[in-house]
């Protein structure tokens, strides 16, 4: 093997050329991992918000709750339900919630964006496992209070502790914020289910029931009883199946849209590797000439200079992996399916940051080998009279 | 003076190479006869163009005829693959270049050390051969210098050292003093000779310069490709 030092001391005297490669392909990197990072934190949402043992029980037909609308009398019906857990006060884990939305202003921006409102009971919170408020206190059912995820809170006017809101003329005020583990219960405002409803003149409107029932054989018997009864007219879905459904609509166009973007980046990051090697070859004649002179292979040749490609994009794939590590956690809003705000935070996870690095050593790979190929193709009679 | 055998270590029988470019056929060499014994140290003299480097070139396994053979060190060259004549080359051929052709990068010791790393020498025993080269064209102090660091003298003679660094039968030179001052020629002349009478290498050198010519034991000429003279040289020639 031709030592590595030779390549790397080779790509240190053109500083100048290697460094400006390697950040071009650092920036190609940060970009591709940034929009990976996006798409996992979006797929983090939804992943997070649905539990195995919980069950989300929409009117037939709904696609998401926004669209559902359930009978009250029914939506009762199902307080009492067979197999439904109960929390530590002996209260059934089941919560009627309606949901709607609301155009709020984005803070420091001259832009509006839905944000979702639901009015929830006291289980909706138990049925969120990873639900707790870190600033203010819960609402108070009654007196028209709101809570606000933290994300939204940082995102929107009107959902900061201590703001007042208006839904439909009437003004709620936020008293507390909440985190939810990244789930999709972090990108809406929650207020008590009678007082929004009460506000959007719609008393005793429910869109959706969801409900806990942790033995299995129980949780399907209760899938099919309401599914199976005309007089309900619903649906009952696992809340995984649901937030599934809810994450393939949201991120596969967005993940079509960021692996084509990333496809492009990485074909012009290869150009730059390519040209940077081309340069190399093109230079070092004379040495790859005395180097299969002295009995150097061409196949050692060829690897000696993909080698020195990959070197490049190493490097570059680990500074573009550095410079995300500042925007680790940052939190990011976009449009779901429902047309509503979904926020997420960037997720540079050791996959994220793997594929960042793959796409780096792909880019040094296939842009070192056809420079690293014409180097071969040398006769070594006529390289080594190259100056 | 050499331990020279009666086996040839070179033979060129009936060799012809040419060029073609587009229809056209340049014979650079026509029907060439050779045959160097062990220990020999010849000097190949002739006008540009007269085929001096290809037959050079040829015996160096760097290129192939277009017909006949080219037997060095008992292996036919022209019937060797690619790779196998790299790996050839890498046992049995030191070479010296008229532009030194160090790689810039790496310091004295290490161009010295990149031959053997083709073979399986252990790193403390590839250190050992090394420092012997360089000992040997008197560099021993200079071993961690790079090539920008030294005089053309003592970059030919660190060339000089990764020849012999693999102890190789041949040792093929191209014009070695082409591009030194006479003084540095000089040294680098006796260093060959050296080589060849200490050490029993043997040299080919391909030259212009009839003072170097004469530092060989034989001297062959030739133009347009054929070979026009083969003369042993007298011993008295030597002293410049």
């Amino acid at each position: 093997m031709i030592p590595i030092k030779y390549n790397i001391r080779s790509l240190s005297v053109r500083w100048v050329t290697t460094l400006l490669t390697i950040i071009a392909i650092a920036i190609v990197v940060f970009a591709s991992i940034l929009t990976f990072g996006m798409i996992e934190g979006i797929d983090n949402a939804f992943k997070s918000s649905g539990d195995a043992d919980d069950l989300i029980v929409m009117r037939n037909g709904s696609s998401d709750e926004m669209s559902s609308t359930i009978a009250p009398e029914v939506a009762r019906d199902l307080l009492t339900v067979e197999g439904v857990a109960t929390d530590s006060d002996g209260e059934p884990l089941v919560a009627r919630e309606f949901v709607t939305i609301m155009i709020s202003s984005r803070r420091g921006k001259d832009a509006t964006a839905n944000v979702i409102v639901r009015g929830t009971e006291k289980a909706s919170r138990t049925l969120r496992p990873a639900f707790k408020i870190i600033e203010g206190r819960d609402l108070e059912p009654g007196v028209n209070e709101l809570i606000a995820s933290k994300k939204m809170a940082e995102r929107f006017e009107g959902a900061g502790l201590g703001e007042v809101t208006e839904i439909n003329n009437v003004d709620f005020k936020v008293v507390g914020l909440f985190e939810a583990g990244g789930s999709a219960a972090e990108s809406e405002v929650w207020a008590d289910l009678r007082d929004l409803t009460a506000a959007q003149r719609i008393e005793g409107a429910v869109s959706v029931v969801n409900l806990r029932v942790p033995d299995e054989e129980k949780r399907l018997a209760l899938i099919d009883r309401i599914k199976g009864d005309e007089q309900f007219k619903l649906d009952a879905l696992p809340e995984e199946t649901y937030f599934g459904n809810l994450q393939s609509s949201s991120s596969t166009a967005l993940k079509v849209i960021a692996y084509i973007i990333a496809f492009f980046l990485t074909i012009g990051a290869m150009f730059a590797a390519s040209n940077t090697m081309y340069a190399a070859v093109a230079s070092r004649g004379r040495e790859i000439g005395t180097l299969r002179a002295l009995g150097f292979s061409r196949r050692t040749v060829l690897i000696s200079f993909v080698c020195e490609s990959l070197v490049i994009c190493l490097l570059g794939g680990l500074l573009g992996c550095l410079m995300t590590v500042p925007l680790n956690g940052l939190t990011g809003g976009t449009q779901g399916s429902t047309f509503s705000e979904v926020t997420f935070s960037f997720s540079f996870g050791p996959k994220v940051l793997a594929q960042g690095m793959i796409l780096a050593l792909a880019m040094g790979l296939i842009g070192g080998l056809f420079p690293a190929l014409r180097a071969i193709r040398l006769q070594v009679v006529n390289a080594l009279r190259q100056r | 003076m050499s331990e020279a055998n009666n086996d040839p270590v070179v033979v060129v029988k009936d060799v012809c190479k040419e060029y073609r470019k587009n229809d056209n056929v340049l014979t650079v060499l026509h029907n060439m006869n050779l045959e160097l014994s062990a220990g020999d140290y010849v000097s190949l003299m002739g006008p540009s163009g007269s085929g001096k480097s290809t037959l050079l070139n040829l015996i160096a396994g760097l290129d192939k005829p277009t017909s006949g053979s080219v037997f060095v060190c008992g292996q036919d060259l022209a019937k060797t693959s690619q790779s196998a004549l790299a790996k050839w080359r890498s046992r049995h051929v030191g070479f010296i270049f008229q532009m030194y052709n160090l790689i810039p990068v790496l310091t004295a010791y290490e161009n010295v050390e990149l031959p053997l790393t083709l073979t399986p020498l252990k790193k403390s025993q590839r250190a050992q051969q090394v420092k012997t080269a360089l000992e040997i064209v008197g560099l021993g102090d200079r071993m961690d210098h790079y090539p920008r660091q030294l005089s053309g003298g003592q970059e030919q003679r660190v060339s000089i050292a990764r020849a012999i660094a693999t102890d190789p039968t041949l040792i093929v030179a191209d014009e070695p003093t082409g591009d030194l001052d006479a003084k540095s020629g000089n040294e680098i002349l006796e260093l060959m000779e050296r080589l060849n009478s200490e050490f029993g290498k043997t040299i080919i050198m391909v030259t212009h310069d009839p003072r170097a010519a004469a530092r060989a034991k034989r001297n062959l000429n030739l133009l347009d490709g054929r070979l026009v003279s083969d003369s042993e040289v007298q011993k008295a020639e030597h002293s410049t």
